[in-house]
């Protein structure tokens, strides 16, 4: 027999509940700015998979850095440096495109095993380090490819863009493939400790538990899924280019605080995929909405300008937003004293 | 006291001293041997226009990196400061628009911008419990997006005459006139820090904030007047980096929200707060301009300048961590 | 067989263990007690891996056997609980008692029906009735102290070392913890148990050791040992419990009311203060280390916001919402943890003493170099301050001379009240004699000086009044001819009328 309230009261404690709450909630603002009729149509749903899988993908892979308590910024450009590995491989090298992109996965490695240096074993700010790595990655990138260029081989861009069965987005699959791996992670030994990594490294310690193996773990998975989301990049733009991505870092960090992340030890994939899925959903609702008001207002335009200054306003307010549900989180906890304090029987003795 | 431990200490030892005792000193000296490679390597680099456009350089360098001196010693970052700049510059050209006279006016619009966005700064960081980096990197990016959409992608309008002569002039012949407003800025700055007690609750808070407010400081105020002060002075960078390009473009200042940051800490300045000066930032400016001209003699292309800029900021705070590892 | 043999232990000029002895056989519970200062933490720290002794032998069955880490300790069978918790509070009870031993399934993965049910039955031995998915950090502190203790006795150890794990329990749960003991003293487990509650010794405890000063003082069994006799080893006086009463009321003889403090609250610590202090008094504040001293100063001071209670400051109600409006109002707070709350270490002498004035007066008129340098140089000679320049940095500073600095800062603000929490801890008998000789002056010029300490030796000698807390509430407060060291230690072991009984029950069964 499920009791429906005391799920939802423990649903209500987790990190994901604030993320879930915020997704859930511009999801229906989107679908009505939209129209339920244009949102659900398959093609609708297949380019939001497709053109914001990178997107949910980084902030996926930011997940277990913030758990385990560390950080790397330059993740975007790491997406760029997946890209650009991949395409030259393939156009320079002649290799086939899949090994293309095994390159690109294990040049993600590279560099995240890099920042774990930094990070963890050198104990250097985790902002100012990996930032610097930013300029580093970007410099590589554009050694590797000066400027953009390249093109891969059609079934690739049209199977990624295609839809499975005719419902499911292909895209969607790399999602499915990800979490499927997260959630056995977490019911390892690993999935315990990084939590107590990121939570309290000197008890952990206590405990018998390495933290710096624990994050290196953390940021081999993290590349892992940098490595793909730099495929789906690469699936997506069908071509190279090694100046793009720096947006990708602010963003999926946001996304993950914006879902509920913490900076170590609280919070967990379903933060990031919320997060992310929250950044998207409001986007698209302001791209609507814009729309609605081009039609409305004769000589209004949208330009892309105002789209990146909405969307960075938006992730300017998510963060000032944690204000209140760090708040809400301190009002749940003492909600929970008290209750155990009037209510909740115990035995004694 | 002091002196007998100097008497045992090994060349290397007291090399070391000497370094961690004035960084400004060391940065100077380094500046002026990575000259030396420079022009070892080509000779026609060492004239009059290079040396006066280093100097130039750095100082406007100095400029920007003045508020960021303010707020590392507070225990901040401003990562604004890029982004403050190039709408200044924007704002300096489009409300001058070439003609004279107007300059109070841009002082005082472009003040009153970093202010404000100065005090958005510091009132987030403040109340949001997440690092400055990431609150200044976001508020950042808004300011260069709002610039981007009131200018539609290219800014309008021309600094005046005047104005670009007051900076890039040359007083007897090999002087920039830029010169003449760092004798204004350099000792207000020093004012800031050394003089008023603003500077020394500011050293206060960087150095042990728990301390400092148990003894009485009230240390959101000085964190957000730190960030107010240093958008100030950033904008008025942003002013003078106008009159420098004679134009503006949208982020055409956005490297300074970095390199400023990498000119304070070479200069001595500890990226967790409490210690540091204004003479070292603006050694460090120099540090970082002669850095970088040499990299242009050599030739080297924009990627590997990235490169090198990226493994400077990693040495730095290698060096300074382990540095503190050691006092502790 | 656990034992520890000449255990030496210094912190810098602070002798923290001397020659100290440990022995503890497998069905034994063996009380560990002492006062401040005695060294009984610094032991089970020794025993729990976190500090390393300078000197001594640590033997287990008589192999010697070298403790470097908690993971060692752990090896070695040790499983400790401490007073603040070793638990991750973002975690669940489930993790938290798993960590580090989680039960492998299938596949790598985790045995979660195992856990479960592994995690269920140890809540079941202690009667805890929370959800083993619910984190630790929802749950009220003295659930979180039962987990604690639950944790440790889950892995099975061969020596349980319980740190002082029973402050936050109600009666109730306390017998809860002591039947489980009971339980594991059966199997043969050795158990070293901390508290400061004499009641606890004489229900649970089969021997005893007492340090004081770093020494053990004695060994012996509980049955053998009177309360008087305990209390003896532990201070060196015999308590005076029979002409005690709770609170005093004392003769102001016509002097201004500077602080009056009604039913001070702060959960968890403050459970109930009542407190007043006379112009120009020293009143002192006294106890056992963790009774709420140190939270009631930051109460008055205005870091924290009390959770009930009054506190009225020269003749109006107090409502201070940071330390700078109770400096603003003349309060000025002398801390003991110099390191974390008073020196700047980076910052010069001089700017550590200016750092007073620099906090309350004017932003931005113009200081002249001169005028911190003349203001600190006044200092330095006043309170002879042994520096080698005032323009050093300040931790090139011995302690004592560190906290002369701080004393010196805050007296040059002429505070009307002067808050002081230990700040002679750590610091040698000559600063701290000149440090009194400060205070003694100030009081007669007429500031009102609050002295928290836990040396009882340094309150009889220096204080007008002295209040004893308790377990967060008023024990005693001595004054005039009951500033006994006698009474001091009673009021200070909670051997006033009410505990005293219980006390003395539990003796006598």
């Amino acid at each position: 027999m499920i009791d429906i309230k005391q799920t939802f009261q423990r649903f209500r404690r987790t990190p994901a509940f604030v993320g879930f709450t915020l997704f859930m909630a511009v999801l229906i603002l989107n679908i009505i700015v939209q129209g339920p009729g244009q949102f659900f149509s398959t093609r609708s749903i297949n380019t939001l998979f497709s053109k914001n899988m990178p997107l949910l993908l980084t902030t996926m892979a930011m997940a277990p850095l913030l758990i385990s308590g560390v950080l790397d910024i330059s993740i975007g450009i790491q997406l760029a440096l997946v890209n650009v590995v991949s395409i030259m491989s393939y156009q320079e090298w002649g290799v086939s495109l899949y090994v293309g992109f095994l390159l690109g996965i294990l040049a993600s490695l590279a560099v995240s095993a890099l920042c774990w240096v930094l990070v963890s074993v050198l104990r250097l700010p985790g902002m100012l380090a990996s930032f610097s790595l930013i300029y580093i990655v970007q410099g590589i990138n554009v050694l590797i490819m000066d400027k953009p260029q390249g093109s891969i081989p059609r079934e690739f861009y049209k199977t990624y863009d295609s839809l499975i069965g005719g419902i499911v987005p292909f895209s969607a699959l790399f999602l499915i493939v990800v979490l499927g791996i997260w959630l056995y992670l977490m019911r390892t030994k690993f999935g315990r400790n990084i939590y107590a990594v990121g939570g309290n490294p000197r008890n952990a310690f206590a405990a018998g538990i390495n933290p710096a193996w624990v994050q290196f773990q953390a940021f081999m998975i993290k590349g892992t899924i940098t490595g793909l989301a730099g495929i789906c990049l690469t699936l997506m733009t069908a071509s190279g280019n090694p100046l793009q991505g720096e947006a990708y870092g602010l963003r999926a960090l946001s996304a993950c605080i914006i879902g509920g992340l913490g900076f170590g030890g609280w919070g967990s994939m379903g933060c990031a995929i919320f997060g992310a899925g929250f950044l998207v959903m409001i986007q698209n609702t302001v791209y609507y909405f814009f729309n609605l008001l081009y039609r409305l207002i004769p000589g209004f335009q949208v330009t892309s300008y105002w789209q990146n200054l909405v969307s960075d306003i938006i992730i300017f307010f998510g963060l000032l937003m944690t204000i209140v549900t760090a708040r809400e989180q301190r009002e749940a906890l003492k909600q929970g004293f008290v209750e155990q304090f009037t209510g909740g029987a115990r035995d004694a003795a | 006291m002091q002196r007998e431990k100097n008497a045992h200490m090994t060349l290397s030892q007291r090399m070391q001293v000497f370094v961690r005792e004035s960084p400004a000193r060391m940065a100077v000296i380094i500046s002026v041997l990575l000259f030396a490679i420079t022009v070892a390597i080509n000779p026609s680099s060492l004239n009059m226009s290079a040396l006066s456009s280093i100097w130039l350089l750095t100082l406007l360098l100095s400029f920007a990196a003045a508020g960021q001196t303010l707020v590392l010693i507070g225990g901040g970052l401003d990562f604004t400061v890029g982004a403050v700049m190039s709408a200044a510059a924007i704002l300096t050209t489009y409300v001058m628009d070439s003609q004279d006279g107007r300059f109070l006016l841009v002082f005082g619009l472009a003040l009153a911008m970093g202010a404000i966005i100065g005090f958005l700064n510091g009132f987030c960081s403040v109340k949001i419990d997440l690092p400055p980096m990431i609150v200044t990197m976001a508020i950042g990016n808004v300011v260069t997006r709002m610039s981007y959409v009131l200018t539609q992608g290219s800014p309008s309008g021309y600094p005046s005459d005047k104005f670009v002569n007051s900076v890039i002039g040359k007083i007897g012949g090999f002087l920039p006139s830029l010169t003449l407003y760092a004798l204004v800025l350099w000792p207000l700055v020093f004012f800031l820090l050394n003089r008023s007690r603003f500077g020394k609750q500011l050293y206060l808070m960087g150095n042990n904030p728990t301390a400092a407010e148990l003894t009485g400081v009230k240390v959101d105020r000085i964190r957000i007047l730190m960030y107010v002060f240093s958008a100030m002075l950033a904008a008025f960078a942003g002013m003078l980096g106008a009159a420098y390009m004679k134009l503006a473009r949208c982020q055409v200042f956005d490297d300074y929200a970095f390199s400023s940051l990498v000119a304070v800490i070479v200069g001595g300045t500890a990226f967790t707060g409490g210690i540091g000066t204004y003479t070292g930032s603006i050694a460090g400016a120099l540090l970082m301009t002669v850095l970088s001209n040499g990299l242009t003699v050599l030739a080297l292309s924009q990627p590997v300048r990235n490169i090198v800029q990226g493994v400077v900021m990693v040495l730095l705070l290698i060096m300074y961590n382990r540095a503190r590892a050691v006092r502790q | 067989m656990f034992a520890m043999r000449g255990i030496d232990k210094r912190y810098d000029a602070v002798i923290a263990c001397q020659d100290a002895a440990l022995q503890v056989e497998p069905g034994e519970i063996r009380a560990l007690l002492g006062s401040n200062g005695s060294g009984k933490s610094t032991m089970v720290k020794i025993l729990a891996g976190t500090v390393k002794p300078n000197d001594g032998q640590i033997l287990i069955d008589d192999e010697p056997v070298t403790i470097n880490s908690g993971r060692d300790s752990r090896q070695l069978g040790i499983a400790t609980a401490y007073q603040d918790l070793s638990l991750i509070p973002t975690m669940t009870v489930l993790d938290n008692i798993l960590l580090g031993n989680e039960p492998q399934g299938k596949w790598g993965m985790v045995d979660r029906q195992k856990s479960l049910d592994d995690v269920t039955a140890l809540l079941d031995k202690f009667h805890l009735d929370c959800d083993p998915d619910a984190y630790v950090q929802t749950l009220m502190p003295s659930v979180q102290s039962m987990i604690e203790v639950a944790k440790a006795v889950f892995l099975h150890p061969r020596l349980l070392l319980l740190d002082e794990v029973t402050a936050a329990l109600h009666s109730d749960e306390v017998e809860l913890v002591f039947n489980v003991l009971r339980e594991v003293k059966a199997q043969g487990t050795a158990v070293i148990y901390v508290t400061h509650r004499m009641s606890e010794i004489f229900e649970i405890c089969d021997t005893a050791t007492i340090m004081r000063s770093g020494r053990t003082v004695a060994h012996a069994r509980i049955d053998e040992l009177s309360l008087d006799d305990i209390v003896f080893h532990l201070t060196g006086q015999r308590p005076d419990t029979e002409t005690l009463h709770e609170v005093e009321t004392f003769e102001h003889d016509g002097r201004d009311l500077i602080l009056d403090v009604e039913h001070l609250q702060l959960y968890p610590k403050v459970r109930d203060v009542s407190f007043k202090a006379y112009k120009g008094e020293i009143v002192g504040i006294g106890g056992l280390e963790g009774q709420g001293q140190p939270e009631f100063i930051r109460t008055l001071l205005g870091v924290t916001q009390p959770d009930g209670g009054t506190i009225r400051y020269m003749d109006a109600p107090a409502d201070f919402r940071s330390p700078a409006d109770a400096v603003r109002q003349g309060i000025g707070f002398i801390s003991g943890e110099r390191n974390r709350e008073a020196m700047f270490p980076d910052r010069s002498v001089g700017e550590n003493i200016f750092a007073g004035d620099a906090a309350k007066g004017a932003l931005f008129t113009f200081l002249t170099a001169r005028t911190v340098r003349d203001f600190a140089q006044d200092a330095v000679d006043k309170y002879d301050i042994v520096v080698g320049s005032v323009d050093h940095p300040a931790s090139s500073l011995s302690g004592g001379n560190q906290q002369k600095l701080v004393v010196a800062r805050w007296i040059a603000m002429a505070p009307n009240l002067l808050l002081l929490d230990d700040p002679t801890k750590g610091v040698d008998i000559h600063s701290r004699r000149e440090i009194h000789k400060i205070l003694r002056q100030c009081a007669e010029d007429g500031m009102t000086v609050i002295l928290s300490s836990s040396e009882s030796e340094e309150l009889l000698d220096i204080a007008d009044r002295i209040y004893l807390f308790y377990e967060g509430r008023v024990s005693g407060m001595l004054s005039g001819a009951s500033k006994t060291p006698e009474r001091l230690v009673a009021a200070m072991m909670g051997m006033t009328r009410e505990n005293n009984g219980a006390a003395r029950e539990a003796q006598s069964a």
